[in-house]
């Protein structure tokens, strides 16, 4: 049997990538409008969470936590219906406009101050491989690097025996088997196992949460900002970020004209579309 | 979350978030405002991802049954696509459309006249009902209400002879997958209450079922403005002796929605109703319509057709009472359900919080249910249409081979009356009897007392059929290419949506597939699952030995349930897709 484990998640509200998304003049996504979602990388990060829990004895504790404007409290619930025990939102005007050495340095405050209140460090935080907004994939080492924890990227499959975490990750041309020591920070692949449904028991519990009193409702979901985790201001937000978007433009139209043949046999549809695509003739013999 | 684990239980659990159910919860919430003092849970359980993502429905509905249950639905902001300005039913030919005079229409069928009805998109208004209901639920503080979408119920759990809950979820944990209920409302379209209905053997008739396919279009700008204006048709694509008719509903914003509901006791074993619903876009009429017109929605769901003669014996059990399309509250003469759906939703709320002020939920507390809503003004229309489907069961050469006659009489010179005089020439004695048997029973209800007895749809499927009937149903060839799709491009519009490895259909026996492939094989015609999916899932395989295999792409399900109906020796069956998983049909 495995020691009790405090697992946390790091996650992130995106732009719904079903929705239609619009953009601010200056080339910005503008996020006001757009509709939102748990990033999908971060999805099977709380899987592998999850399923760590399992892994640890039984007084494991699992943890979810964001940074990001208010409303994305609604993906600190999704983590709740899934079986997380606590979650905690980093969420302050002055973080607008973080890179991801400010995201970095603000998360790991955050952390810190969770590490405290908990009354112990973490012995495993799982990250999604990158988010799809940003795609850096950087936030989850930066954080790593900074609490100075072991750090496994790109990870499909792990299991946890003796405080060693055995991984399995994504090299290029392969796989690596490593095993390092606890604590770890892993950022999970989209390779392994996607984001099982809610538990019923999970979802009557958030409704539960949600219809209780403000104080009963920070038992779960605590609201923070950047005094209460003790962070520099200076190094946070546009202030504490030195990437700077230049300029962003458009590499040229995408899609292009396309015309659709439906509506015939299928040999029909193949000879209709030679008859119009003069380059494609050039490949094919016909 | 503590370790020990408690039961799930709720006082009230509706399987469904069905117009009925969500009526139901609505109503009782108003009861409870009044009386705070007194407490109790609702859950509400809905196998779709979100509100109104599995519902497909029209639809007409008179306004009163809104102002009755939904007084506020004006201020409230319930979606209406459009007010009905006027309303048609027409006979459709090959080549031509004839509007029956609104003079005859009012005199001879006047459930058909609809002005004044609202028109609804039935997804969107469930979806709206399911908001109303969280808002309404905010305020009232003694009712703890739950919603559940993404939760089907699958199996139903009893305690005795008594209905105890649910299985909402296959975990292996009893404690976690099953919630307990004290009483359970079945507002579903069938999936789980045939179930009860078979265990408390409440059947008089089998229920009749049929299918309805409909598409959703955006008209081009310039196109003619058509909201408010509804048609009902009868007659071309389905010729082949089958019950069925087409609608077409102008809504708001210049969209459109077309079409076809096709009975399934029918002998036709290959009914391919999205096909028929394309060969209806073929018309020249509807082709005018939709130049230029861009493809919304598509979707299909079983419609039951039998009524009041199919009715179950009691509409409540121990701990359970069986609301909207569970009961089969469709009139199909007057082409309306709805009303009666929300009826019962709203007459069950009353029973349902007597019984929870009482903790009395037995059959005889309950039963007040069946009592109060067959006395309901609602239900004076469905009774004295009870002989429609009999009417044409007992005459089929009335849609077999009279209809086909006075269409082409319409074709020839746009108008019926040569075609029906042609009838009545070369059949005179015969024609007449049906003509006058058929009216008496669908204009004389109320002196006739004749039993009624029906056939389940999968008895009448006949491998014989004769193909030339079948034939009837395709239309001319020219069309404009993009109205007409493929049954693989039209599930795209369905917007399914899976997990890896659905297996929501059971197919209990594969020898049994074999022999029906065997059977329809050696007619040269298309087994029925195959041909009359509403999407692409069923299809033949050839497996080793070069034998043809029944096999199934369930990912493209839309979960309308025709498959289980008219399979020939009842060998399927549908259940609810996990996790919310299936269509989204939000908008249809």
């Amino acid at each position: 049997m495995n020691k009790d484990l405090d697992i946390y998640v790091l996650i992130k509200q995106v732009p719904d990538t079903r929705s239609k998304a619009g953009v601010n003049p200056d080339g910005t996504i503008d996020r006001a409008k757009a509709g939102k979602m748990l990033n999908p990388f971060d999805a099977f990060a709380l899987q592998a969470g999850l399923n760590a829990k399992k892994m640890g004895g039984p007084n494991s504790r699992l943890f979810a936590v964001t940074m990001g404007p208010p409303p994305a409290i609604d993906i600190l619930y999704q983590t709740l219906e899934h079986g997380a025990d606590a979650t905690c939102i980093l969420s302050d005007r002055r973080l607008a406009a973080s890179d991801t050495l400010a995201t970095a340095y603000a998360l790991c405050r955050t952390l810190e101050y969770l590490f405290k209140k908990n009354g112990r460090k973490a012995d495993l935080i799982f990250c999604g491989l990158q988010t799809t907004d940003g795609d850096t994939a950087q936030v989850g080492p930066e954080i790593s690097e900074r609490l100075d924890f072991t750090q496994v990227t790109y990870c499909e499959d792990f299991s946890i025996s003796d405080n060693l975490l055995h991984a399995k990750k994504i090299i290029e041309g392969g796989t690596q088997l490593v095993s390092a020591e606890l604590p770890a920070l892993v950022t999970i692949a989209n390779s392994y196992t996607k984001l099982k449904f809610k538990s019923l028991r999970g979802a009557q519990f958030v409704q539960d949460v949600k219809r209780a009193s403000k104080e009963e409702q920070a038992k779960y979901v605590e609201i923070i900002d950047l005094d209460k985790c003790e962070a520099d201001e200076m190094r946070c937000g546009l202030n504490g970020s030195p990437t700077i978007v230049s300029k962003t433009w458009k590499i040229g139209v995408v899609g292009g004209n396309c015309k659709m043949h439906q509506g015939k046999a299928a040999s029909e549809l193949v000879s209709e579309v030679f008859k119009d695509a003069v380059m494609l003739k050039e490949f094919v013999k016909i | 979350m503590s370790n020990t684990k408690p039961r799930i239980e709720y006082d009230l659990v509706l399987v469904g978030a069905s117009p009925s159910n969500l009526t139901l919860a609505h109503t009782i919430l108003g009861l409870a405002e009044k009386n705070p003092e007194f407490k109790f849970s609702i859950a509400i359980l809905e196998k779709a991802h979100d509100f109104g993502g599995h519902i497909v429905s029209g639809a007409v509905v008179h306004p009163s049954i809104f102002t009755k249950a939904f007084p506020d639905h004006i201020k409230d902001g319930m979606p209406i696509e459009a007010i009905c300005k006027k309303s048609y039913v027409s006979l459709m030919a090959y080549h031509e459309k004839w509007d029956i005079p609104s003079i005859l229409t009012r005199a001879a069928a006047a459930d058909f006249v609809k002005e004044g009805y609202y028109i609804l998109t039935l997804s969107n208004v469930v979806a709206w009902m399911a908001e109303n209901l969280k808002a309404k639920a905010a305020q009232v503080s003694n009712v703890k209400l739950d919603l559940f979408p993404g939760f089907p119920a699958m199996e139903i759990i009893y305690e005795g002879d008594k209905v105890a809950g649910l299985r909402v979820d296959r975990t292996g944990n009893d404690e976690d997958d099953i919630v307990y209920s004290k009483l359970t409302c079945f507002g579903d379209k069938g999936f789980l209450s045939k179930d009860l209905i078979k265990k408390y053997d409440l059947e008089t008739n089998p229920q009749i079922w049929s299918v309805g396919v409909k598409e959703t279009w955006q008209l081009a700008e310039d196109s003619e403005n058509i909201e408010g204006k509804v048609w009902h048709t009868l007659g071309y694509p389905t010729l082949d002796g089958t019950l069925g008719g087409g609608f077409i509903y102008g809504l708001k914003n210049r969209r459109v929605t077309i079409g076809l509901v096709i009975s399934l006791d029918s002998s036709n074993p290959n009914i391919h109703p999205q096909k028929q619903l394309q060969e209806y876009k073929k018309h020249p009429w509807l082709q005018k319509m939709l130049k230029g017109a861009e493809l919304m929605h598509y979707g299909a769901a079983v419609l039951p057709e039998g009524g009041y003669a199919s009715l179950p014996k009691k509409f409540q059990v121990d701990g359970a009472l069986i609301l909207g399309d569970a009961l089969g509250l469709l009139d199909v003469k007057a082409l309306a359900g709805v009303d009666k759906a929300i009826e019962s939703g709203y007459i069950a709320a009353k029973v349902a919080y007597e019984a929870l002020k009482a903790n009395d939920f037995s059959e005889a507390k309950l039963s007040k249910y069946q009592s109060s809503l067959m006395a309901s003004p609602y239900m004076d229309k469905f009774k004295e249409n009870r002989y429609f489907r009999k009417a044409f069961i007992e005459n089929p050469e009335l849609l077999r081979d009279y209809l086909p006659e006075v269409l082409s009489s319409i074709d020839q010179t746009k108008a019926p009356v040569l075609g029906g005089l042609k009838v009545g020439v070369q059949n005179p004695f015969k024609a007449t009897k049906a003509f006058l048997r058929s009216a008496s029973l669908l204009n004389n209800a109320k002196e006739i007392k004749e039993e009624v007895v029906y056939k389940p749809g999968y008895q009448h499927i006949d491998p014989n059929f004769n193909k030339v009937l079948m034939d009837r149903c395709h239309g001319g060839d020219d069309f404009a290419k993009t109205t007409v799709y493929s049954r693989e491009d039209a599930v795209f519009y369905a917007n399914t949506r899976y997990d890896e490895h659905p297996s929501h259909i059971d197919e209990f026996n594969s020898d049994t597939c074999l022999t029906c492939i065997k059977t329809y094989e050696a007619k040269s015609l298309d087994v029925p699952c195959v041909s009359d999916c509403t999407a692409e899932v069923h299809r033949l395989d050839i497996s080793s030995g070069n034998i043809k295999v029944h096999a199934m792409s369930l990912e493209n399900c839309v979960q309308c349930r025709t498959c289980e109906l008219i399979c020939p020796e009842q060998n399927l069956r549908v259940n609810p897709a996990y996790a919310g998983a299936g269509p989204d049909f939000k908008g249809l």
